[in-house]
């Protein structure tokens, strides 16, 4: 009898924090503040090749930057600004800059790894922007 | 059965058989073994170039061609920009509604909700044992002689799309244009044959994803790619048997 008293205090124990850690997810979610964490679409470059994705939530709710951190030093709060720059490319990456300020290996992945990650390519970016890509599937 | 009687019985070993029937029985056996002797001569001379059974990767120095051409894919390195698509459509005409390269896209999971994308090059695999070549009825396609590379004589060709189902890389097109089947021939008309090295796709990849070279030669980038240590090569269906000259690489 004791047994079965504590397996049920178990089970509401367990079903609660199920219920409350999905309740708090689906907060997070409403949470999603732009003033705050910036832009909730993501920014997405098409130069100097197609086509590269950025998303703020990643960054500042997920890895829990300030806007700061970012801007205006790596990049103007003006979205697609640094593509217009030159000095855009993975070279100034690798030497600091622009994404390559964290993505240097230590602080998070080096900007010469997992190209796809933020390369979504033409294929990605017509999803992206609701495209029906041409192809089947594979 | 006693001794004395067992010597009188004729023996059984070959000393008493007659030298006709031996001489019947051995031309049995030669007509056999010939038989089969003469089959793996003719099955040996049709498939000469072949390499299919030590693995995907020729041996070096068992090349068939010289310049062997062929191209070397490293594959993580490709982000989808299709500057290559762009290119070859612009160097070799190619209509909207074909390619002779294209870019695939597959998704693997890394575990949870997460997964990477990655992007495969695809074109002509310029086969040693090209299908395409073995099934078109007016050998409108053939293996060029000099360079091994596929290629395609529009005017020869009927339209008869039996190559297109032959290929098992979804490399060939018809062409409404020429009312033929258009396909990569690593830029052998647009380019080689006018002094360039390279390829248009080659040359307009940003991240050195796509190399093109002489396999034959030691020195060359796809060679020593192709053969560098400790370093994972694959080609896409081996199973064809089609041996195909285009090497898929991880580094």
């Amino acid at each position: 009898m004791k047994n079965i008293q504590i397996l049920t205090v178990l089970a509401v124990l367990l079903l609660s924090t199920v219920l409350v850690y999905a309740s708090g997810n689906g907060a997070a979610e409403e949470e999603y503040d732009e003033d705050t964490y910036g832009p909730k679409s993501p920014i997405v470059w098409v130069k100097p090749v197609k086509s590269v994705v950025f998303e703020h939530k990643i960054h500042t709710m997920g890895a829990e930057l300030d806007c700061d951190s970012c801007h205006d030093d790596l990049f103007e709060m003006e979205a697609g600004a640094a593509e217009e720059n030159d000095d855009f490319t993975m070279q100034t990456l690798y030497e600091g800059g622009y994404c390559g300020a964290c993505h240097d290996g230590s602080t998070a992945f080096a900007s010469n790894t997992r190209c796809t990650a933020c390369h979504i390519g033409v294929r990605g970016h017509a999803r992206l922007i609701g495209e029906v890509v041409g192809e089947k599937e594979h | 059965m006693k001794i004395d009687d067992l010597e009188k019985i004729e023996s059984e070993d070959i000393s008493n058989l007659p030298s006709a029937e031996r001489r019947a029985f051995l031309k049995l056996g030669f007509a056999v073994s010939g038989m089969y002797l003469g089959g793996s001569v003719l099955s040996l001379t049709s498939v000469r170039n072949a390499h299919a059974s030590g693995g995907v990767i020729p041996e070096p120095g068992k090349y068939p061609y010289n310049p062997h051409y062929s191209m070397v894919l490293r594959e993580r390195l490709c982000i989808d920009c299709e500057q290559c698509k762009d290119a070859c459509v612009k160097t070799n005409n190619v209509p909207s509604y074909g390619f002779r390269t294209t870019i695939l896209e597959k998704r693997r999971s890394l575990g949870g909700d997460k997964y990477e994308t990655i992007f495969m090059p695809v074109l002509c695999n310029h086969c040693n044992r090209p299908p395409c070549v073995r099934v078109c009825p007016t050998t409108a396609t053939w293996k060029d002689e000099k360079t091994g590379i596929v290629v395609m004589n529009p005017s020869r060709c009927i339209g008869c799309k039996t190559c297109m189902a032959a290929c098992p890389y979804n490399a060939r097109y018809f062409k409404e244009e020429t009312r033929a089947v258009d396909k990569c021939d690593f830029c052998l008309e647009s380019r080689l044959s006018k002094g360039k090295i390279t390829t248009a796709c080659v040359e307009a990849c940003p991240a050195d994803v796509r190399v093109f070279g002489n396999l034959a030669d030691p020195e060359s980038r796809v060679f020593q790619l192709v053969h560098s240590p400790e370093t994972m090569v694959w080609v896409l269906r081996p199973e064809t048997g089609a041996v195909p000259n285009v090497f898929y690489i991880n580094s």
